[in-house]
């Protein structure tokens, strides 16, 4: 019977064609990582569950526009919500606390994998290209392109966590994305 | 891409668009970027491959559960607060159904969806208890759904299948327990059809009301009772 639960792909394109029944399903399967993606860059309960229905109002918005070629759908909207969730946390006024300092604590709950041995499995099993590349870069260099991508961490954000002037700051991470490049396309 | 260039400047098109992808370029430079993106197809293609391969660090977000309301707000947002409110077990159904016209048991798809899925009923709020009826009859292709909403005094149909007869209409007739069939009059055309229910029809709707369909002259019966044969039928039932 066709009521068995549809894979996400199907929901993408159910939702492209504005079936209201396919989104809230879509949003129950996904909405969790999506929050996830809000606490961890904007580090604020209240400000992320705030962005997440901003993200789902633009997934709507956008959902004609993805297309299946080109990602999975979480690839899609995690990309969405990472991107809403730095545009909100760059707007933020007060730069009294730093997303650096913030991180290590945030760094220390959520990035071990140990009280999960699924995630760990998971985080081992699946590692990109990236990681392995990431890995052929000093230690500083990578921390900075992760805290960038995984925190959305600023140029300033960095200069601050790694005690640079900025623009020393982004010139050494500009380097260490062309070194990542050539790395990637080997 | 365009051949591999070991000198690569760092301010050059593929640090652009790695830091473009992870957030970093200021309020100006990534409105550049995002009209470069639009325009330059080697730049595009740049930045797809970063999204791709930093996509893999995705997994570092661990999923924490939401707020219960969230889902709520959101489709306040986008569809209104009535909507969000309403759109109970029965619109998210109804949408469905329009997808699922191809499926002829549609009867089935109804009572399985809210047996496997009770959630979809609402405990909160004042939803109107509308009534639901699929109405089909053996050796007959003509399947409709109909729900009423007593709130609102309004019949919709679903017109899954079975066409009218050349020069004929169909004709609906709500029939109480024993007594004569009443007409509602004839079903307009179409797939998804509206109708208001008289005054004094509306409490012939009710749970146990058979809603039952006949097939007449163009205009509909002209004596007031079925002339032709009911080619489907169906009892009203709340869900």
């Amino acid at each position: 019977m066709a009521t068995v639960s549809p894979e996400l792909p199907e929901l993408m394109k159910r939702v492209a064609l504005r079936d209201r029944r396919a989104f809230a399903e879509l949003y129950r399967r996904t909405g969790a990582k999506l929050f996830g993606v809000c606490l961890r860059i904007l580090k604020d309960r209240g400000e992320a569950e705030e962005v997440l229905q901003e993200v789902y109002v633009r997934v709507w918005q956008a959902a004609e526009s993805y297309d299946h070629a080109k990602a999975s759908p979480v690839t899609w909207l995690v990309a969405i919500a990472r991107n809403r969730a730095i545009d909100v946390l760059r707007s933020r006024k007060s730069a009294a606390s730093s997303q650096t300092g913030d991180i290590d604590d945030a760094a220390a709950t959520v990035a071990d994998p140990g009280p999960d041995p699924e995630a760990a499995a998971e985080a081992k099993g699946e590692r990109g290209r990236i990681d392995a590349c990431l890995d052929e870069l000093e230690a500083d260099r990578a921390g900075a392109v992760r805290l960038a991508y995984i925190d959305g961490a600023s140029y300033q954000d960095l200069a601050d966590r790694y005690r640079v002037p900025l623009n020393t700051m982004r010139t050494w991470l500009r380097r260490s994305l062309i070194r990542l490049r050539e790395c990637l396309e080997r | 891409m365009s051949s591999v260039d070991h000198t690569r400047e760092d301010d050059g098109p593929e640090a652009l668009a790695a830091e473009y992808v992870l957030g970093l370029l200021d309020a100006e430079a990534r409105a550049a970027a995002e009209a470069r993106l639009i325009a330059d197809p080697d730049f595009a293609e740049e930045v797809a491959f970063w999204r791709a391969h930093f996509s893999a660090l995705d997994q570092a977000y661990a999923p924490v559960t939401p707020p219960a309301d969230a889902l709520r707000k959101i489709e306040t947002r986008l569809f209104g607060a009535e909507a969000a409110e309403r759109a109970g077990p029965l619109a998210r159904l109804w949408g469905s159904l329009a997808l699922w016209r191809a499926v002829a048991v549609v009867a089935i798809v109804l009572a399985v969806a809210v047996a496997v899925r009770p959630d979809l009923l609402r405990t909160s709020g004042p939803t109107p208890a509308e009534l639901v009826a699929s109405l089909q009859a053996d050796d007959s292709p003509v399947h409709f759904v109909a729900v009423y909403d007593p709130d609102h005094q309004r019949l919709r149909f679903n017109h899954v299948s079975g066409d009218r007869q050349a020069a004929h209409d169909f004709e609906l007739w709500v029939i109480e327990g024993d007594k004569a069939p009443v007409s509602l009059g004839v079903i307009p055309a179409g797939q998804s059809i509206t109708v208001a229910v008289a005054p004094g029809h509306r409490g012939l709707l009710h749970s146990g009301s058979v809603l039952a369909i006949s097939s007449e002259p163009l205009g509909g019966s002209p004596t007031g009772q079925p002339t032709g044969p009911v080619v489907a039928a169906g009892d009203m039932r709340t869900l």
